[in-house]
């Protein structure tokens, strides 16, 4: 594929995207970096206009950083997989995510591996 | 049968209204978004729309608020619009809200939509004439009157609030109305051609489409915005609120 076929293929996908989620942009992430999060939920809010996953994670030293982290519409994220019950506190999740660019500890979510070994993704157009 | 008892067999249920509920395409069920690129014929998918042409003195300010949201989109930031807002879209943007469906409710004096993103509702009576314009009071969804075409269903909305942003947020003034064109093109497709005239802002009359497929089994979500961390900051550039533990 040429550069610009590339570029046109990021495009459109990056619009199709979009379309699918309708409320905002991600311009307030950093779509072209990714964080890999293990941690604890301690809040999983099934929620309108967005879901977030609420979550403890530790650093190697023991100490814990809190991250919120966004997700789809209820709506959309029925539709690859996800329920209201897909997660409860307490439980042990890896969460790949695209950070905020202002430097809080907060993203968007990428993928999610739940305790049972599932993994899924952030809705249709983005499958895990 | 006799004809005298078919005629009167007939009259009792055109009175009922069986007849004519029978000689009506049935539009009852949720909607989704149809899509020729997903498995779907190309040639039930929507037309393309008809060129927007604005009057120059709202073309240029329009212009340039999308040339603003353009160059804020290449800083890496998304300008505040009214849905960062959770207020809803109104006519006729809930017809279409990214992938969210619609469901049709069709009785024979009243056809109510209801969208599924923001739980938006507009109902279309049937039965009655429509009011002129400067007598319906200005709301997300206006005043929709309905009658059958054949087997289309023609729907004339008017009274749309100003900051109701129209079909990719183009302005509109209090003199704005809505035809559409309810038809099935297939069983389960449905479409709905929309066309805007607005004497003061556009040119001529602006024409598009929207494609839908049915969805037998599919079960409308309940949208309340009641967990909005959006916000807009001082630079007028929407950002999220996060949780400190």
């Amino acid at each position: 594929m040429s550069k610009a076929a590339f570029r046109n293929a990021c495009a459109g996908l990056l619009l199709a995207v979009l379309s699918a989620w309708g409320h905002h942009s991600f311009s307030m992430f950093d779509m072209s970096k990714q964080v890999t999060l293990n941690g604890t939920v301690t809040d999983f809010q099934w929620t309108n206009p967005h879901s977030y996953i609420e979550i403890d994670v530790p650093d190697e030293k023991g100490a814990v950083k809190h991250w919120s982290i966004e997700l789809g519409s209820p709506s959309i994220l029925q539709q690859s997989g996800w329920r209201f019950s897909s997660l409860k506190k307490g439980d042990k999740v890896t969460l790949v995510i695209n950070p905020l660019k202002n430097g809080q500890s907060g993203g968007f979510l990428g993928k999610a591996t739940l305790p049972n070994g599932k993994v899924l993704g952030n809705g249709p157009g983005r499958e895990p | 049968m006799h004809w005298k008892t078919i005629t009167r067999v007939a009259l009792a249920a055109s009175s009922l209204g069986w007849l004519t509920a029978a000689a009506q395409p049935d539009l009852n069920g949720v909607w989704g978004i149809y899509r020729a690129g997903r498995g779907g014929d190309p040639k039930l998918s929507a037309p393309a729309p008809g060129p927007l042409v604005l009057k120059p003195e709202y073309a240029k300010p329009y212009e340039a608020r999308r040339a603003m949201e353009a160059e804020a989109a290449r800083r890496g930031e998304q300008l505040a619009n009214r849905s960062v807002q959770c207020l809803p879209y109104g006519m006729p943007t809930m017809m279409s809200v990214a992938i969210y469906p619609v469901e049709i409710v069709q009785t024979p004096k009243q056809i109510t939509v209801i969208a599924e993103a923001f739980s938006e509702v507009r109902r279309i009576y049937l039965d009655r004439p429509q009011e002129k314009i400067e007598d319906v009071a200005p709301g997300y969804y206006g005043r929709s009157i309905g009658h059958w075409d054949g087997d289309s269903l023609a729907v004339d909305t008017v009274g749309i609030k100003t900051s109701v942003a129209g079909y990719r947020g183009m302005p509109h003034s209090e003199q704005m109305r809505i035809s559409e064109q309810f038809k099935l093109v297939a069983p389960d497709v449905l479409h709905d051609q929309i066309t805007i005239e607005d004497p003061v802002v556009l040119e001529k009359p602006f024409t598009y489409t929207l494609a839908y497929k049915r969805l037998p089994n599919y079960e409308m979500v309940e949208f309340v915005c009641d967990n909005n961390r959006e916000y807009v900051d001082e630079k007028g550039v929407v950002r999220m609120k996060v949780q400190e533990k």
